[in-house]
Parts: structure tokens; sequence; C-alpha cells
């Protein structure tokens, strides 16, 4: 019995790494591999040194565009809760029915891949578009252009994200034993204080976990500030992808790469501090 | 002649804890034994080890004489069934029984009919083509346990298998599963946190108690004639008083609760002039009156509360600092009073008397 | 104020959906220039969309690619659920940490790097290496997706398997996989769906020869608004639309044609019923 057993157990501790082998060398070829290239690129091209990172830091184009992608994130985090709680407040107070037919508008919004999102958002406020249309139906003398502006970017990253601050909070709400606000309320909390004092934290978790994903999705995207956003109001992505295309300057380029990609790190590290990164996507 | 089951010596040791230590057990063909003791006792250890889930640190298992050290699981013909039934969801109620045939080669047409066959025993007819959870939980179980003897194993194990159920139901299965296991007459291991399920059901308990087994033997010889405090304790309800033995031949001891009691000879173990021991007197063998009764040891106690169960009442009163119970038929409750001084008396067999 | 909030939530409904709605009368618009409303319907812009090569080929492109990218996500993923989910060892929380970080790095930041990686490979403008990166991308989702389904499942159910003769083998195969399955189709759902909706990566490396579905569509929008853009979102919205519902329908239709099947009896609880020795 005693060597079946400890050849046994010497199979166990190997059985799982021959498992997960070929995925980690599979990441590790072709996921820590070219982010590697990445940051050694930042300092290697077009000479080796640190000046794509100078540039990057104390240039006043690539602060001003790196402020402005904070801006952004954060102005679309706040909007996106803005949307999302009353939203998901309402889910859960109204009737199952209700509440699974705007559920079910919420996961087609999310399923709905993002640049046919950005092109609906392009089609809605476009110079012959329904929005314009509606404006002189109403009155309105010859309306501004509102399509390829920061307006129109920040409203379709909104519209795009919105589902992830959506869900985030619907779990949490769900969650939410009534009996506990019940209490709340024979306890003389009511309207106001009952929503500062006991539905707030309640949900907290949720607008936590939905703001932390908005936050930082939006720090990187690309497809909808690239086709609805001013040209003059480029996001990083953006910038990035311009510095690949049109002037092929890979260091550069890749400087503001890793510069991005380490302020999400902080933001995700900072979460994940708090409540741990694995319930993020959950 | 060997016993049919052996446990010699099984020890069981996770890093520094000790969760079996060196268990010795011999259980005889046909017998339906049960595994009793609180949780993490080491009877479902002990079961996980017999059924070959987990390995035995030291020790050996035989079943009809035949080693179980390095079969796996499957090769040990042993039929379980779980706590929560682990049940295939996948699988109807006859594919369910059917599954263990299979396995050992059964063609399709002959497996399902003998798991037919099963699920008649045991009370399921008609239900082989449900899915479980289109069954009931008394049902389920019903269908794990057709699952488990349709492959006439060596051995059943049952683990825990009642928990889920209420109490009702509990009772019916009871008498159920004992009426199938001496219908076919199968060995076998019942594991139970329960003492009256271990009382009602078996041949012979094994209390287990942090990895060692207290006491093994037949129901009745556990109830009246406990070896070890824990087993008086855990088994049934007790009134345990500490006590010096004073003169061991006329079987007498100093009881600082109760003064000087006499206690039985017949079955109890041996003492010596000042042993310490503890002296078990199960509350139904107390008598409550309100004076002395002739011919039976007597003592006064306050009552403090009466809890009533209908067919019968407990009642707990306090002696100086130590607590008594009694259980007193229903009838006789209604003349009694909480506050109220009272006497119980009880016979010199009645005191039984245990090492401290 | 209870008014106050039905009319946001309205606000907020409409504002969701206007835009997953427009697209529809859009792509029957006989107007090439998005013009709202539309001067009249036809259905030119689909003829156009199924016979063009130009949208053809990426369309089959993406398709080949994200049904290339799961099939090769579900072959590393799975195993390496199973080590993670099931066995403790040495490592488990830095394995943990790496199959997630794709999930955390922004796809720009990898679209540089694949470009320039998969550059000195000579694997840019091919399907191989959309497919390589789109699994990169695609294993956080499918681990999440799958370990969730993983951790649920009971494993007393193999060990009953075992006790009952199965080599663990048997068990893994009549007993883990079946049900496993249907954790096993969404996650591979999910690896399909992420690789043929990445757009940042297709764009810098697809190139002319492996072009995607997403890639065509961003170029096509940023440069003439091409209005079969609204035929192809028409399309996978409707696609979208029917795989949500798909599920539902199937349940009424179920519910419509089995009224003779047994209800279904709720499990621990309701036990008094219907077995003839309980009923007594």
């Amino acid at each position: 019995m005693a060597v079946t057993l400890s050849t046994l157990t010497e199979r166990r501790n190997l059985w799982p790494w021959l498992l997960l082998a070929p995925l980690a060398v599979y990441l590790a070829l072709f996921f820590l591999v070219p982010l590697a290239e990445v940051a050694i690129m930042s300092v290697t091209e077009p000479r080796p040194g640190l000046a794509n990172y100078e540039k990057v830091l104390t240039g006043s184009l690539y602060r001003k565009v790196f402020l402005n992608t904070f801006a952004t994130a954060a102005l679309v985090t706040v909007c996106c809760l803005l949307v999302g709680y009353p939203l998901a407040y309402l889910m859960n107070a109204t009737t199952q029915r209700r509440a699974m037919m705007i559920l079910l508008l919420i996961t087609m919004s999310f399923w709905t891949s993002f640049l046919v999102r950005t092109y609906a958002w392009m089609v809605l406020l476009g110079n012959n578009g329904p929005v314009i249309w509606l404006l002189e139906t109403i009155g309105f003398e010859d309306p501004p252009g509102i399509l390829f502006t920061r307006f129109s970017s920040t409203l379709a990253m909104v519209h795009i994200l919105a589902p992830y601050m959506i869900m985030n909070i619907y779990s949490v709400m769900q969650k939410i034993d009534r009996s506990l606000i019940r209490s709340a309320e024979s306890m003389g909390a009511y309207g106001l204080s009952l929503f500062r004092h006991v539905y707030l934290p309640l949900t907290a978790p949720g607008i936590a976990n939905g703001s932390v994903l908005v936050f930082v999705i939006c720090l990187g995207f690309y497809v909808t500030p690239v086709l609805l956003g001013s040209p003059r109001e480029q996001m990083a992505a953006g910038l990035i992808g311009h510095q690949i295309e049109e002037f092929l300057a890979f260091g550069l380029g890749s400087a503001m790469a890793i510069v991005l990609l380490v302020v999400t790190l902080i933001v995700l590290a900072i979460y994940s501090r708090r409540f741990g990164l694995d319930k993020l996507y959950g | 002649m060997n016993p049919y089951l052996q446990l010699s010596g099984v020890n069981k040791t996770f890093g520094d804890f000790t969760a079996l230590d060196r268990i010795d057990l011999d259980i005889e063909q046909g017998e339906f034994v049960t595994f009793l003791g609180p949780s993490g006792s080491g009877k479902t250890t002990t079961l996980m080890i017999i059924a070959g889930f987990e390995d035995a640190t030291r020790g050996a298992i035989t079943i009809g004489g035949h080693s179980l050290a390095g079969l796996a699981p499957q090769e040990r013909n042993i039929g379980i069934v779980f706590q929560n039934y682990a049940l295939f969801p996948h699988k109807t109620a006859a594919e369910n029984v059917y599954f263990p045939l299979q396995m050992r080669g059964v063609k399709k047409a002959a497996g399902l009919a003998k798991a037919e066959e099963m699920l008649d025993l045991v009370g399921l007819k008609g239900f082989a083509h449900r899915y479980p959870k289109e069954l009931s939980g008394g049902q389920q179980q019903r269908v794990a346990l057709a699952r488990a003897l349709v492959f006439e194993p060596d051995l059943l194990l049952l683990d825990e298998p009642l928990g889920a159920l209420d109490k009702n139901l509990r009772e019916q299965m009871q008498i159920e599963i004992k009426r199938i296991q001496k219908r076919l007459g199968v060995t076998t291991i019942f594991v139970t946190h329960d003492q009256t399920e271990a009382m009602s059901m078996s041949d012979r308990i094994v209390v287990f108690s942090d990895g060692n087994i207290e006491q093994a033997g037949a129901p009745l010889d556990i109830y009246h004639r406990p070896s070890t405090r824990f087993v008086a304790d855990f088994i049934g309800e007790s009134n345990l008083l500490d006590a010096v033995v004073t003169d061991a031949e006329a079987r007498v001891a100093e009881c600082p609760a109760l003064g000087s009691v006499v206690f039985g000879a017949e079955g109890q173990p041996p003492v010596v002039d000042g042993q310490e021991v503890a002296l078990l007197i199960r509350p139904e063998h107390l008598k409550l009156s309100r004076d002395p009764k002739e011919g039976r040891m007597n003592a006064k106690m306050v009552i403090d509360t009466i809890v009533n169960y209908g067919d019968n009442a407990l009642v707990i009163g306090h002696r100086g600092d130590t607590q008594i119970r009694v259980r007193v038929p229903g009838a006789d409750v209604v003349i009694l009073k909480e506050g109220e001084e009272c006497h119980f008396s009880w016979t010199e067999d009645a005191a039984f008397v245990l090492d401290r | 104020m209870d008014r106050f909030l039905r009319w946001t939530g309205i606000a907020i409904v409409i504002f969701i959906a206007a835009p997953l709605v427009i697209v529809v009368p859009m792509s029957f618009s006989t107007s090439p220039t998005l013009q709202f409303p539309p001067p009249g319907f036809w259905l030119g812009y689909y003829a156009q969309y199924f016979t063009d090569e130009s949208w053809l080929r990426p369309t089959f492109n993406s398709l080949l690619i994200a049904l290339m990218t799961t099939i090769l996500t579900m072959a590393l993923v799975v195993p390496a659920t199973f080590a993670l989910v099931r066995h403790k060892f040495w490592g488990k929380g830095a394995a943990n940490v790496m199959m997630m970080m794709p999930m955390a790095v922004p796809h720009i930041v990898m679209a540089v790097g694949y470009y320039s990686y998969f550059g000195s490979l000579r694997l840019v403008h091919s399907h191989l290496g959309v497919i390589l990166a789109h699994t990169c991308l695609a294993v956080p989702i499918t681990f999440l997706v799958l370990s969730a389904n993983l951790k649920g499942f009971d494993r007393t159910l193999e060990r009953a398997a075992r006790s009952l003769g199965a080599t663990p083998r048997q068990v893994f195969i009549h007993i883990t996989l079946p049900i496993l399955r249907p954790g096993l189709l969404i996650s591979a759902l999910f690896a399909f769906i992420q690789s043929f909706d990445e757009t940042v990566v297709a764009i810098f490396i697809s190139g002319r020869d492996a072009e995607t579905l997403p890639r065509k569509m961003f170029d096509s929008i940023r440069q003439e608004a091409d209005p079969v853009i609204a035929v192809i979102s028409t399309l996978l919205f409707v696609a979208v639309f029917l795989g949500l519902i798909a599920p539902h329908v199937l349940r009424l239709f179920r519910k419509l044609f089995s009224r003779a099947a047994p209800k279904p009896v709720r499990a621990t609880r309701n036990t008094q019923a219907t077995t003839p020795q309980e009923v007594k």
C-alpha cells in the first residue's frame, strides 16, 4: 500500500504541470514575448536610451493626450454610473417581467460588437441623421454638427460601456437581503437617509467593480474615439496607433503603450489590493 | 475462521494531525454495523479508506481474506451511498442504476432490465425514466441505494444517507434500508452522527471519538453498559456523577452530590477501593415522588425546568451544584411544578459505574 | 419622485435601445448617405453584401479565424483549467495571474507588440498570425467561464462513479464530460465571439490577405461609410438577438409540446408525494 501511495502522490504533483504546460508555453511565446518586445522597442528605437519616455512624459502634446484620456475615462465612468445606477435600481424595483426585458436589452447591447454600436452612433448623430432631423423638426435652425466631436465619442463610449456598469450593480443589488432594508425602515430610516446609510454602502462593491472595469477599458479604448472623436482631441490608444501606422515611430509608440499599460496596471493593482482581481470580471 | 471484513492497525495522519489512531475492527458477513460519532471523529475517514478514496498511512484491510491494498476504488466492488446521493444528473434513474453494470460489460438491454428490477425492489416501480431532478429526496435516496446494490457488492457503505431528509421520511427510510439489507444479506457499514438512527438500525454500533474506537457492541449493550464516559454521554441522555469507591466488596461509592451510593454488580466493571469513578444513571431510571420511596435509594432536588414532549417529559432540576435530569411519563407531569422540591429515587442496578 | 425615476428609466432604456434599433431601417434605405428619414426602401445593399467579394472574403476570414481560435483556445485552456481548479501545486497563484493577464493589457499595447513581433516572424498579414494573437486574447474569458463551471461541478459524482466500477478514464468520458458539456460549449462560444469581434489587433496585423470583417468595417467606416455596413450591423445584431432569445423560445416550445411529461418535483422538500411506500 505504501508503495502505490508514494507513486500516486508523485504523479499528482507532476500532473497539474503537465496539464498547464502547453498554455504556459503558449502564453510565454505569444503574450509575454510580444509584450516584452514593446518594452524593448521603447528604449531601443530609434536609438538606445530613455529619449522616448522623456518625450512622452514632458512633451506638451503627449501630456495633453494622456490628461485628455484620463479626463475622458473619468467622465465616461461617471456618466455610466449616472445611467447604470438608476436603471439597476429600477430593474430591481419593477416587475420581474419588465426587469427581464430590460436585462435582455442590456445583454443584447453587451453582445453587439463595439464596431456595430459605434457605427450606430454615427448613423444617429450624422449630419443627415435622426437626431439632427429631430432638432430641425422641433424648430432648431441649422443645428451644429455633433459628429466627430468629443461629445459624440464620449456619448458612444458611455453607451458601449454602460452594460458593464449596469450588470455589476444589478447583480449586487439583487443579492441584497430585502429584510435588511425592511429592518432599516423599521429602525426609522427612509428616503434619502435609507439610501445613504443602507443602500449605497451595500451596493458599493458593485459600483467599485463597474467603475474600475469601465475606467480601465476606457483608458485603452481605440475604435470608438478614432472613428467618432475629434481628430484634434485624440486619446492615448488612438495616438499610439497613429504613431505606428502613420509615422512608423515604433519607439515613441511603444513608450506610450508602456505608459498606458503601467497606468492601467496601477489602477487594477489598487483595486485588487482591496477587492481581489478575480472578482472584477466575474 | 477469519472475520469477513477486517481492519487492523489502520492509521491515518494528515501532516501533524492524526485522523485515525490504530483502528482495529472485525465485521462478520451480513452484519449491519453503524459507525457513530461526532463530526471529525474519524468515522467518515475510515469509510473513505475502506472505499479506497483515501490511503491509510499504516495498517491493512481485508475483505473475505483478500487484502484491499493497492486496489483502486473501482476494483474493490464496494457499493456506496453518498450523503447527497451523487446521482448522475444526465442519466435517468434506470440509467443511473445500469451504470455499474455497464462498467462491468453488461449489455444495455439486459442491464436496463436488471436495473428496473432493482428499482422495483427499492419501491420505485414506474420511475425508471425520470431524471434525478424530477425525483423527490426520498426517491433519489432509493435510486442511490439501488445503484449501490445492483452489482452485488461485497460490502455496502452508507455515508450519512438520511441527513438531508425530514423526520418522517427519515424513519421510513430507516425501515426500508433495513428491510432491503436483510433481504439481500449484504454486509453493511452505516455512518451517522444520529444516535437514535444508530440504535434503531444496527446489529452493532462502533462509537468513534477523536480518531479512536471508543466502544463496539450491540446497541443495547452500548446503551446500558458504556465502557467510557464519552460513550455514556454521547449515547442517550445521562446523569454522570463523579464519585470515589469506598467499599469495592459491597460496591459502595461516595458521591459528593448524592452521598453514599450503592451500585450494581451484574455486568459492571470491577473496581478497587479508593478508585475515582463516574456513576451513570439514565434519566428514565429515576423516579420522582413527593415522599421517599421504599426499597429504593432516595435524594432530594429542586425542579428548575419541565420540558414537555407529550408522551413524556424531561424534568431538569438541581441538587447543590449538580444538575439532575429525569424522564417521567407524560401523564405524571401535571403534578409537578417548577421551583418545587421533590424526591428522586433509583435502584442499585440503575447506577452504573464507569472509569473516570 | 417615483414619476421622476420612472421617466429617467424610460429615457435610459431609449438611450440603450435606440442605437441598436436604428441600423435596421438604415440597412433597407436607398440613400447612400445615412439620410434620415430614409427616402425609400430596398434590398440593394443586402444584395451588394452577399455578392461583393471585398465583403465576403473578410467575412469568411473572420469565421475561419474565429473557428480556429476557438479550437486552439479550448485545446489549451481546458486542461489548464482542470489543473488550476482541481489541483493544489506550487506556483498556482502565479499561473492564475498569468491566465488573466491578457485581459488587463489594453489591446492597443498588444497590437503594437504583435505588429513588431509577428513582423520578425513573418506572420503579419497571415491567418496564422491573427489566430495566434486572438487565442491569447481569448484565454482569460474562456478560462473564467470554464472555471466557474468546473468549480460548480460536484466531485462526489466522480467518486460515486469510481465506486461503481469506472476507471478514471471512464469517469471522464461517461460522467465528467457529459455533465460539463454546456459549460464547455458556452466557453467555446465566448472564445469564438471574442475572436470574431476583435478589432484593434486585427487592424494592425491582419493585412490584406487575412483581413477580418471588423477590420474591413473599420476601414470602410473611416473612409467612406459604405451603407453595406448597416447591412452587416443588422445581420450581426439579428444574430445576437436570435442567440439570446433562442433558449427562451426553445423552452416555450418544450412547454407547449410536452404537456404529457412528468412535472419536476422539487428535490429535498416535497418528499411526501408519489412513491407508493411513502404515501401509506
